[in-house]
């Protein structure tokens, strides 16, 4: 093949190239949320969001296809967990209807009723994590429909994020599994007061600061501390605990939960309009 | 001026069909990144200056839809593009597979490069076992829709004569 090839100065070219990429991200740095790249984002954002509305209709039977085909595996061992519950609850008769009205008092006694008399938007998932590197979602609301930077983000699952980014008509919001996430939680049975931390993709999330002497069961629920000045109010799911170890001279347990959201499927989220701390 | 309006083109359907389609197509939360091999088809296609503009200019769109440091992927598709240009020039092109092996070697080591610059300037959670999965990943995908994506860069950037993968 013939190649069409520039040969001027591409080193020079790409000098300039690397000097200019340095300059955006000094000043992306330096702009904290603030000034011409948010403003970039916003309007990048705002008038591709038609385009990628219709994309999405166009695309959708390939990507529910593709979703059937390669995750055919999870959808099978869900059925037949939901088999074995349903199973269960026949079998237990009496002894579930007794269980789920304590699960009621205990949802009382926790406050899990997350969401209460709080605002709420509900927006619809319009893209899922564009990077590997950035655990966002995109929401098809914005300031337009009352959501604002900082707002948390629920499903019926429990707690999903934190919008972190807001133009006219699109919300980014970044989830509990990043690695910049933090969230104030406490042990539903205990009442001890920790720290979620996101680990990234594919990892459950790391609980800080739980007191080694505290107990702690596999299955207890976490949930939103809600103290002073959190940017989520209290008793929001947050996960299970998978696993809680501690050394004898250490100061605080390993503790891992596994999220209450399932982030693959996520297509509706409800934006609580509380302003973080509010 | 001509060969700009089509690149121009190339760039929003990739774009788009990245903010769409390919986001959801995920193997292991893995999914193609479209936008770095627009940088690897100019590179291998148009040579090392045309393969940093393409990625640049690419890597800039990516920027702009995610959280991650704007200029990011600008900084690393434009490096990764000139990479490709430089190295393309000893290739025999005549082999179909070219493009795909090429698309898969720097989208391994395009992500690979992102990942560590990120953690230069402050993103250091990039940095995990998990980056290499990720590499692999994004790599076999990449290679995978390879001849497609340089068909259209070569209309893009090719003169109509001289075209490879345009056939």
């Amino acid at each position: 093949m013939a190649v069409y090839r520039r040969t001027a100065r591409p080193r020079f070219t790409l000098l300039l190239l690397v000097l200019t990429a340095i300059t955006l991200l000094t000043l992306d740095e330096r702009s904290h949320g603030m000034g011409f790249v948010d403003t970039a984002r916003d309007a990048a954002r705002d008038g591709f969001a038609p385009v990628q509305d219709a994309a999405n209709t166009a695309f959708r039977p390939v990507i529910d296809f593709f979703q059937g085909a390669f995750h055919y595996g999870d959808v099978e061992a869900e059925n037949a967990r939901l088999r074995q519950q349903l199973a269960d609850q026949e079998a237990g008769g009496m002894r579930a209807a007794d269980a789920e009205r304590e699960r009621e008092k205990l949802l009382d006694l926790s406050g899990l009723d997350f969401v209460g008399d709080v605002p709420t938007v509900a927006a619809r998932v319009v893209e899922t994590p564009a990077s590997g590197f950035d655990l966002t979602l995109e929401l098809d609301r914005g300031r337009d429909a009352g959501v604002a930077r900082g707002m948390p983000v629920v499903s019926g699952g429990g707690l999903v994020g934190q919008v972190i980014d807001v133009s006219r008509r699109r919300a980014t919001v970044r989830l509990i599994t990043d690695a910049s996430s933090n969230v104030g939680v406490r042990l539903a049975s205990t009442g001890d007061i920790g720290v979620a931390a996101g680990r990234g993709a594919g990892s459950k999330l790391r609980v800080d600061l739980i007191d080694p002497a505290t107990k702690v069961d596999k299955g207890e629920a976490v949930v939103t501390s809600g103290l002073q000045n959190s940017d989520f109010p209290p008793g929001i799911p947050v996960g299970k605990v998978v696993a809680a170890t501690s050394s004898t001279d250490a100061l605080q347990q390993d503790v891992t939960i596994e999220p209450t959201v399932d982030f693959r499927h996520l297509e509706f989220v409800k934006v609580l309009q509380r302003a973080p701390g509010g | 001026m001509i060969s700009r309006i089509k690149l121009g083109v190339v760039y929003f359907v990739a774009l788009a069909l990245h903010q769409s389609l390919f986001v959801s197509l995920r193997i292991g939360d893995v999914h193609p990144q479209v936008m770095l091999l627009l940088a690897v088809a100019a590179g291998l296609l148009a040579g090392p200056e045309e393969g940093a503009l393409v990625g640049f200019g690419a890597g800039l769109l990516a920027d702009l839809f995610v959280q991650t440091p704007l200029g990011l992927s600008a900084l690393t598709f434009a490096l990764v593009g000139f990479v490709v240009g430089s190295i393309q020039s000893g290739i025999i092109h005549s082999a179909w597979w070219i493009g795909p092996v090429t698309a898969l070697v720097a989208s391994v080591a395009g992500i690979v490069l992102y990942g560590l610059t990120g953690a230069v300037v402050g993103q250091a959670h990039f940095v995990t076992p998990r980056l290499a999965v990720t590499a692999a990943g994004v790599g076999v995908m990449n290679a995978l829709i390879a001849l497609p994506v340089m068909r259209a860069m070569s209309w893009a950037l090719v003169p109509r004569s001289e075209r490879a993968y345009a056939r």
